[in-house]
């Protein structure tokens, strides 16, 4: 009985089935279960090892994880802010001191933090328009169907690879290291790796163009440059417009948090926060942060799904 | 005068042309006939120089065509226009600019880069949109027009590349009678009033002998017939055509003649 | 019309053919339109570089060289306690296995609790996605940063940090293939009168099932990158290595360091490519 219950679960409705072909469907599962079953204890070993190995190497015991847990609760009960509803809409007193307990109190550094989202922001909008710009120049030579040679090709391919497969933390320490603390490390090592991210995404849109529009560029007696500005940008274009788009919302959470090796933003801010203090602050900047992300999603959603809809119109 | 001598290509060991010579005199209106994948495309294809030649040579005036590169073929292809079965528009650009886009070889790079048209030029994209009744649609975007209005948007811009000589491949193919009526009208209008040649690939018998001052049969790649159209008999074009011959001659299915008053019986 | 040609075009003829499609000749109004939001950019990108002191790039020229010198020249590579590297590789992956699996089995349960066919009590449901939702909206790496400062310096803080951050995105993915099953499947089972852990058992799990570990190696390839980055902020691994290393100007090594991350990240991109191919093969036998 049980085996027909998981019949109907894993293959689907067989109720009106001739009685023969239970008999068919046991012996044929035996079969299959037989050969399976050394594959299933390959894989159940291997993953034993790892598990195993993962372990050992990461010392993740239990008496660690035991006394380790504790303290995230410990931990978080800290960062939680001394609230009190009475005081909560308080203002500041006449000396300009805010009230313990109050809103005031809580984000005293508020506008600090503001202006650290703006900062955010801004290296948000400027790396993707850099990154963006650059991934479209390059994008083109990088496609198989519009390469103008086999090396131009090759270098915008492995330049596409070398700048997205480098995390862009790690490339703005270095940005930090060469030119000092502050958001144009950041910009850099995000604008590098957009164009990277975007290159890839790009240049698979133009091998996906139709291929007549350029041929009757071509037939004109158009350039190389002209049969990609005409024959291949105006198909590609609104692709483009939404793949930046998306990355410009993977870039906003990039820069609130690139920060933390220096290379400004609020990410700097929290870095500091939580590194430094175990108070309220750092829940107050995080709240921040997540709220901007989630606000500049949502605009950008908007931005996206009305540009697609007039483009369908 | 078009001169091909012993024009060949080869696609590995296939023969798509094999030793084409023909003289085209100026101003002559050819029709190259014969079933699919006879070489017609290659051939047109080889003009324009969208394809290379393996062997032979292309002679307009004294240069050789086949020869050339860079500048001097880009100059080529803005002189010998081409329009496609498929139109080959941008269908996201709107109209002018397509018609533009044949103006691309005469304007410096940065003009053409930035989509910068000086008002005469646009004027003279407008003339030949009209030329073809199209000027209504100059805004639209090509894409949203009917497969017969991209094709004479598709003419329009040919013109504004003012050629010496149209190519035109299988023009009508994709076509509904009535708009392949128009576009072979517009084509012969342009070879009768502007004295340019028209060379066409014609899937059907009777529209290349209506239109055309000579036609050129072609089977696996070689040329077989050359001559006017009453020169061609039936049992020659039956030989071209082969095994197509069948659809080919049926006049009503792809022909640009339209029966006006009495209902299609023979489609029955 | 007769025989056209641009030259023989003369003023008159183009204004009166301007007078009949203005449109066509777009008046300043269109050619604002089209140029404002290019200059914006222009202006803006300039501005903003400005604004972020894009000067500084001039000045590091000295250190730049310094750095990029170092990079490629490679001194006394004998004591570079390669042991201590490979280790950290060894712990990078360690760490996105254990983060993976645990967010793994986290998200099977939370997946249940947050997919609406199955959770019947909207508040309940409500309160997981919500919570669900805050695991998401922290970066992985912030939450790497916060389980140091509660646990200390270590894999273990990189371990939970993945734990979490594949928690909130697992378990939402989870609920949602959850949601989109055939419901026919499952009321067949509670027809014959399964209680409701065999329901999950029989209706959902093998429906699910193939989804779930899909996600799921997908995730461990994605956390093996990022995993290498944790520890930048002191949470374990390779990433810690090469922080430590970068703090005592030791940029060859780093050099070096970066390299092998190179290696292993376009490695297990390769390896997961083959692994997904071959599952997919597997699948279709």
């Amino acid at each position: 009985m049980s085996d027909i219950i998981m019949m109907g679960g894993s293959a689907g409705a067989t109720g009106d089935a001739p009685h023969d072909a239970v008999h068919a469907f046991e012996r044929h599962r035996a079969e299959l279960r037989a050969s399976k079953r050394v594959w299933n204890i390959l894989l159940l070993a291997g993953f034993a090892i790892c598990l195993g190995l993962s372990i050992y190497i990461s010392q993740f015991y239990p008496d660690r994880l035991a006394s380790g847990v504790p303290r995230i609760f410990e931990y978080f009960g800290t960062i939680i802010p001394d609230l009190q509803w009475d005081l909560l809409f308080e203002g500041r007193t006449e000396e300009g001191r805010a009230v313990p307990g109050s809103l005031t109190y809580w984000y005293t550094d508020f506008w600090d933090y503001v202006g650290l989202i703006f900062e955010t922001i801004l290296m948000a909008i400027t790396a993707t328009l850099l990154g963006t710009f650059f991934a479209f120049i390059l994008s083109f030579s990088a496609s198989a169907n519009l390469a103008p040679s086999r090396w131009a090709y090759w270098i915008s391919r492995r330049v596409f690879e070398l700048s997205r497969g480098i995390p862009e933390i790690l490339l703005a320490l270095v940005f930090v290291f060469m030119i000092g603390i502050g958001p144009l490390a950041g910009v850099l090592a995000i604008a590098i790796h957009t164009t990277g991210a975007l290159g890839k995404l790009f240049s698979e849109v133009n091998e996906n163009a139709s291929s007549r529009p350029i041929e009757g560029i071509t037939a004109v007696g158009g350039t190389w440059a002209e049969k990609m500005a005409y024959g291949v940008v105006p198909q590609v274009a609104p692709n483009f417009f939404s793949y930046a788009m998306l990355r410009f919302e993977i870039n906003v959470r990039a820069s609130s948090i690139i920060g933390f090796v220096g290379a400004g933003g609020i990410g700097q801010e929290l870095n500091r926060v939580i590194s430094f203090y175990s108070d309220d602050r750092v829940l107050a900047v995080l709240i921040l942060v997540v709220l901007t992300v989630t606000v500049i999603d949502l605009i950008s959603e908007r931005i996206r799904h009305g540009f697609i809809g007039k483009e369908n119109f | 005068m078009l001169k091909l001598e012993k024009l060949t290509r080869k696609f590995g060991e296939n023969i798509a042309v094999g030793n084409a010579t023909i003289e085209i005199p100026d101003g002559q209106m050819v029709g190259i006939i014969g079933r699919s994948g006879a070489g017609k495309s290659t051939l047109l294809r080889l003009l324009n120089r969208l394809i290379d030649p393996s062997e032979g040579q292309i002679l307009f005036g004294d240069t050789d065509i086949a020869q050339l590169s860079g500048k001097e073929l880009r100059a080529w292809r803005s002189d010998c226009a081409m329009i496609f079965q498929q139109f080959n528009l941008v269908g996201r650009l709107d109209v002018i600019t397509n018609v533009l886009t044949g103006r691309l070889h005469t304007i410096p790079t940065w003009r053409s880069m930035a989509q910068v048209f000086t008002p005469r030029e646009r004027a003279f994209a407008i003339q030949a949109l009209d030329r073809l009744g199209m000027a209504h649609t100059a805004l639209q975007k090509a894409e949203t027009l009917s497969g017969g209005q991209q094709q004479r948007v598709a003419i329009a811009r040919a013109l504004a590349q003012e050629p010496k000589i149209l190519l035109a491949d299988e023009p009508i193919a994709s076509l509904d009678p009535m708009n392949a009526k128009i576009v072979m009208d517009a084509l012969r209008d342009i070879n009768k009033q502007d004295g340019i040649t028209v060379i066409c690939n014609l899937h059907t018998l009777d529209t290349a002998r209506q239109y055309c001052d000579r036609i050129i049969g072609m089977q696996d790649g070689r040329i077989v017939f050359d001559g006017t159209p009453d020169l061609l008999t039936t049992a020659m074009a039956r030989e071209i055509y082969g095994a197509e011959a069948h659809e080919a001659f049926n006049e009503a299915a792809t022909s640009t003649s339209i029966p006006a008053a009495q209902p299609v019986r023979e489609l029955a | 019309m007769g025989i056209a040609s641009l030259s023989a075009l003369d003023e008159t003829q183009v204004a009166a053919v301007r007078a009949e499609h203005p449109g066509a000749f777009g008046g300043i109004g269109h050619q604002i339109r089209r140029w404002a939001p290019w200059a914006i950019a222009l202006v803006y990108v300039i501005g903003s570089l400005w604004y972020f002191e894009i000067w500084k790039l001039a000045d590091a020229s000295e250190r730049v060289w310094d750095l990029l010198r170092n990079f490629v020249v490679w001194r006394d590579m004998a004591d570079w306690q390669y042991a201590n590297i490979y280790k950290g590789i060894a712990q990078t992956l360690a760490m996105a296995f254990l983060g993976t699996l645990m967010g793994t089995i986290g998200a099977l349960f939370v997946g249940f609790l947050a997919a609406r066919n199955v959770m019947r009590i909207p508040l309940l449901r409500h309160v997981v996605r919500r919570f669900l939702d805050i695991l998401r909206g922290v970066d992985q790496l912030v939450w790497g940063l916060v389980f140091v400062r509660a646990v200390g310096l270590g894999p273990l803080a990189g371990v939970l940090a993945i734990f979490v951050s594949d928690l909130g995105t697992l378990s939402k993915l989870y609920s949602e293939a959850i949601e989109n099953i055939d419901r026919k499947q499952v009321e067949g089972i509670r027809s014959t009168g399964a209680g409701p852990l065999a329901i999950i058992r029989y209706g959902y799990i093998p429906q699910v099932l193939p989804v779930f570990i899909s996600q799921s190696l997908y995730f461990l390839e994605s956390n093996t990158r990022s995993a290498t980055i944790l520890g930048i902020v002191g949470a374990g691994g390779i990433g810690m290595i090469i922080i430590e290393r970068f703090r005592a100007s030791l940029y060859d090594q780093v050099a070096f360091v970066v390299l092998n991350v190179l290696v292993l990240i376009f490695a297990i991109d390769w390896l997961s490519k083959r692994i997904r191919l071959w599952l997919i093969g597997v699948r279709h036998d």
